[in-house]
């Protein structure tokens, strides 16, 4: 915001020798025996030197002159969140070091404004960029890293009903572009159902019967993160057609009790439960709540 | 020296790995192993496999040669493998292969015999009907015979995801990539089915109409992903053009199965005793679309950024068949004469996106953003007049409303560094969505609320009260108006004339009593509110509390009145030595929602407003959702000279539905009658879930780790949504299935050695 530069040219013309020299200077003092294994950014495309985009040692903490003159004083810019020897930079600074390079880029377009920049986050809130595994980076523990923050979606994400994230089968940047996005909630794609679509494209239709909300959000009914009732639903039918249904068919009864039939204490002679009430209830019949593409579908029925 | 060198190399060149052992798991559960693979009690192959390498890596080189080989969880239907390779700045090619089997349940039962993943299921001969004639046992009594023709199915869903991605940078500026993906499922889902009435069977009965059977809805999809894009980027700003494409394939598009369900005694044996019964699948379509986006920096501190995308989305499948040969007779014709107008929907649907956003930061400590986006789903399907017979066998017109939306949001904010230790950000958010339908045969208005407007306020606080400590503190508020007047739902009955100038059964309201109005259409204010701190007590303690509240009320006599929603977090983690950590979390959250909805008053279809008439009765039901969940976990390294490491995680969580139902008004029968049960509460769906793992990495030798993990995990689920489904307690039409909770408390074992070179 203060005219923050980028903290030296990104982009190099040298040998990989020459730019190992570079780093050398910084490497001789943060060798093997650094507690945080410094050295094994070369595993990473940060230090892949034949890249000529490669960066150096000095091109995201700055040349730091002072700091190779005297240890008693930091390097221009120091990354993280927490102070350790020396207090980190504001995330803003910080993340001009990165953005240097990787702001023109069609993932990080709406990294401005977004939600993540916003919340005053740094691109090492994150990113561990020295590690060989860089946490977030890879689909069975990139969960773990969002749910220091995102601690509801911890929780939910391990409830009964659930999509694959603990499992490590689903990332959430399946779904969200953390680094932000044209859709809501920084997802990947420009709508809900756009997203959803991805993954559930029988879901899309169009169909001939059509269920207005589920052409609107996915969200209408549904909770992705986890839910308490499968198949990841907000409430369970028939109250949940209640939110939107009543007049002249089933959804104008209070059920109650009676939803779980005679087990619930319903009784008569016979006991006969109804199937507008138990087990699926509403959906024992309308079943095809997505849409339908039976001519003879209207009712969400075939 | 040279072990300082071996140090070194160590850390710069890539460490492989291969993991092999095995796994056992103490029990079945389709539950336990609804993702993870260890679908059935037993053992299991335990494999996986890192291996990096290329010039890329050797310093010496002037090569950015990279590839690498990754496998996981190689012997259980959870696998992964993927392999990439690529010159670092140049080009790169990924292929990957992923598996997933979503276990659905292991205790579903049918006497309908079928394969899983077949669309056709039929009744074994000996089976004959079942008399569900009010006052009659139906599916609770069957006979002895027909209950031993009931066997077990698993349903479950396979996917298999096959993926190649590849890129290739021309220059400094221009760089394209394109991914492609195929997704292939198989297996089933259970889907609720309604039998045809109407049918005369052998012996003198029909059909009966209605009756519930849960069957296995296949899931014989394919879908084909294609995304490909053109980057370009210059010294202010970057431009990328792509395509998306999406083509989903289904095998089937109906789904057939026998009903044994009928209106009266009948003294029919054999094979054709049955009603056959058909219904749609899920329709092949395709999506195709274009996408640009991009940005420009005007200045170091004014930036703009946006982006376009316009899309295709049509379907076209051949609709489900409508006549359906039956036992005795001439085929079941689900249309009426002349009734089907097209033979495939022909279903065409555009989606156009824009956003535009502009940032700016030229003012010390002050950042200005605007932006506006714009999504339109355009539903241009044609809508036609659908004539067929309802499952009563009732002459029933339908009119086919083809859904469209809009919605325009405008955006401003400003975030202000009021000091060095301060923030302020002040949102607001205009959005307005439209809704409408093309061409509707009739005309008529098909939404709930063809117009919305919402305003919604932000107003967000950081504070850096010491070095330490983080505050934060937020409230926003928003006001959404509804234009939901009494609309007329254009879809039911057309076979009358006009009634009031308004096709018959094309009801105000769509059919939902005057003052009724469907939550996401309601007007509604929404007061949120949240804050958290952190404070990193020391270097190696760290504390951090959150929380959140909101509060929606909705202006709708009938339908949701109101819905709250909380949540706290606690956590901290406290590091006592190196490499060795420990944790321990909270959350809980909680949500409500109150309904008020009416049983009687509105009698009769309302053409006209002064023929709608409020209801008299009006009942409640409240939800509340509750969830607790703790959890610790602990990291110990540097054990036995360094040579192993303990790793602990143990969680208790403990999720409550619950329902509650109020009655105010008098009834024939008390609602708390034992023959009505219509108000009160219902035993909550309850799901308490603990877990404990326990895992010990210890160095056998310089190159190699022996792995130990044990886990128990205990599901205890309560859930009344089973009772109405077994044998003896069904609805009088509803065949049983027998389906049962998922608890489970499952042991696992799994040793394995790791390799690393």
């Amino acid at each position: 915001a203060e005219g923050v530069q980028p903290p030296a040219a990104t982009a190099s013309a040298k040998s990989p020798a020459q730019m190992i020299d570079r780093d050398s200077e910084c490497t001789r003092c943060h060798d093997e025996n650094e507690t945080k294994p410094i050295l094994s950014i070369y595993q990473t495309a940060h230090g892949n030197k034949a890249d000529a985009r490669t960066p150096s040692c000095q091109s995201c903490h700055g040349e730091s002159v002072k700091h190779l003159a005297s240890k008693s004083d930091a390097p221009d810019v120091i990354f993280g969140a927490k102070k350790t020897v020396y207090t980190p930079n504001k995330a803003q600074d910080q993340n001009v070091a990165c953005l240097s390079c990787h702001e023109k880029d069609p993932k990080r377009t709406h990294w401005q404004g977004g939600a993540h920049q916003a919340a005053d986050l740094s691109c090492t809130s994150c990113h561990v960029v020295h590690s060989a595994h860089d946490k977030v980076r890879e689909k069975p523990t990139q969960a773990l890293v969002c749910f220091t923050c995102h601690q509801d979606q911890k929780a939910q994400a391990n409830k009964f009903s659930h999509h694959p994230i603990p499992e490590g089968k689903i990332a959430c940047s399946d779904c969200h572009n953390s680094h932000g996005s044209a859709g809501p909630k920084l997802l990947v794609k420009n709508t809900v159902t756009e997203t959803c679509y991805t993954c559930h494209a029988e879901k899309r239709g169009p169909f001939l019967w059509e269920h207005q909300p589920v052409t609107e959000d996915c969200t209408n009914c549904h909770t992705p993160h986890g839910s308490n009732i499968t198949p990841l639903l907000k409430s369970r039918p028939p109250f949940m057609c209640d939110e939107c249904h009543d007049g002249t068919h089933n959804s104008i009864s209070p059920v109650a009790g009676s939803a779980a039939g005679i087990q619930g204490g319903l009784t008569g002679a016979p006991a006969n439960p109804s199937t507008s009430f138990t087990g699926r209830a509403c959906m024992n019949c309308h079943s095809m709540v997505h849409g339908s593409n039976d001519p003879a579908g209207a009712l969400l029925q075939r | 020296l040279s072990a300082a060198a071996d140090d070194a190399a160590a850390l710069t060149r890539p460490t492989n790995t291969i993991e092999a052992g095995s796994i056992y798991s103490s029990q079945n559960s389709a539950r336990f192993g609804q993702y993870n693979g260890l679908n059935d009690g037993g053992f299991y192959g335990l494999g996986g496999f890192d291996i990096r390498g290329g010039d890329g890596y050797d310093q010496s080189k002037n090569s950015a040669l990279r590839w690498k080989l990754n496998g996981s969880n190689l012997g259980t239907t959870s696998r992964t493998v993927d392999g990439s390779v690529g010159d670092q700045g140049k080009w790169k090619v990924n292929l990957g292969y992923d598996e997933l089997q979503h276990n659905i349940t292991d205790s579903y039962q049918t006497p309908l015999q079928g394969s899983v993943g077949g669309n056709n299921f039929t009744l074994p001969t000996n089976f004959g009907t079942v008399n569900t004639a009010t006052g009659k046992p139906g599916t609770r009594f069957l006979t002895p015979a027909q209950a031993s023709d009931f066997q077990t199915e698993k349903e479950y869903v396979s996917r298999k995801n096959g993926s190649i991605n590849t890129s290739y940078t021309f220059n400094d500026q221009l760089s394209a990539q394109i991914d492609y993906n195929h997704l292939d499922q198989s297996g089933a889902k259970l889907i609720g089915t309604g039998t045809q009435g109407g049918i005369n069977l052998p012996g003198g009965s029909t059909g009966k109409a209605e009756a519930i059977n849960m069957i296995m809805n296949p899931t014989s999809y394919q879908t084909d992903n294609v995304n490909a894009a053109l980057n370009w980027k210059g010294d202010k700003g970057h431009l990328t053009s792509g395509y998306y494409g999406s083509i989903f394939h289904d095998d089937y598009n109906s789904l057939s199965w026998q009903g044994a369900q009928a209106t009266g005694a009948s003294g029919c044996a054999g094979s054709n005793c049955y009603t056959n019964n058909t219904m749609s699948t899920a329709p092949s379509n395709s999506l195709h679309q274009a996408n640009l986006t991009g940005g420009y920096n005007f200045t170091q501190t004014t930036k703009l950024a946006g982006g376009f995308s316009y899309g295709y989305n049509t379907q076209n499948s051949s609709y489900a068949p409508t006549l359906i040969p039956q036992a005795i007779g001439t085929p079941y014709n689900m249309m009426q004469a002349g009734g089907l107008p097209t033979s495939s929907l022909n279903g065409v649907v555009e989606t156009t996106h824009g956003d535009l956003k502009l940032t700016n930061q030229s003012i010390k400590d002050l950042t200005l953003t605007a932006g506006f986006k714009f999504n339109e789903r355009d539903n241009n399907t044609s809508s036609n007049t659908y004539k067929y017979k309802d499952l009563g066998n009732a002459a029933f017109t339908g009119v086919n409303t083809p859904y469209s939306n809009s919605k325009a949001q405008y955006e401003a904010s400003a975030a202000y560094r009021l000091t060095k230790a301060q923030n302020v950000t002040l949102t607001y958010n205009h959005e307005n969505i439209k809704r409408w339908c093309n061409g509707v045969v009739g005309g008529a208005e098909c939404v709930a609320s063809p117009s919305t407007n919402e305003d919604k306020v932000d107003l967000t606080y950081r504070l850096k009260a010491f070095e330490a400590v983080n505050f934060n503190a937020g409230y926003s508020f928003a006001d959404r108006r509804a234009d939901a007047a009494n609309y007329l739902a254009n879809s039911g009955n057309y076979a009358n004339t006009t009634v009031g100038g308004q096709n018959s059964n094309s009801v105000l309201n769509g059919g939902n009593y005057a003052g009724y109005v469907a939550y996401p259409y309601a007007s509604r204010i929404q007061n949120m509110g949240k804050a958290g701190v952190t404070w990193q007590v020391s270097q190696k303690l760290d504390v951090g509390v959150n929380g959140r509240y909101s509060y929606d009320s909705y202006d709708a006599t009938l339908g949701v009145q109101n819905g709250r929603s909380a949540g706290v977090n606690v956590d901290t983690t406290y590091s006592y030595a190196e490499n060795s950590t420990v944790s321990a979390y909270w959350n809980w959250q909680n949500g409500q929602r109150n309904l008020n909805s009416g049983t009687t008053g509105n009698g009769t279809a309302a053409y006209t407003p002064n023929q709608i008439v409020a209801p008299l009765n009006v009942w409640n039901n409240q939800l509340e959702d509750n969830s607790n969940t703790v959890g610790l976990m602990t990291r110990r390294g540097g054990l036995l000279n360094g040579k192993l490491e303990v790793i602990g995680d143990a969680s208790y969580a403990l999720d409550t539905t619950g329902y509650s139902t109020q009655v105010p008004y008098s009834t024939a029968t008390a609602c708390g009658n034992s023959t009505q049960l219509t108000c009160g509460s219902l035993s909550p769906i309850k799901n308490e879930i603990m877990s404990l793992k326990l895992t010990g990495h210890y160095k056998v030798h310089k190159n190699g780790k022996v792995a130990l993990t044990y886990m128990y995990q205990k599901l205890n689920s309560n859930d009344y949504f089973y009772y109405g489904q077994q044998f003896g307690t069904t609805p009088n039409s509803l065949m049983p299935t027998n389906l049962q909770m998922q608890s489970y408390a499952v042991n696992v074992v799994a040793l394995s050695y790791n390799y690393s070179f």
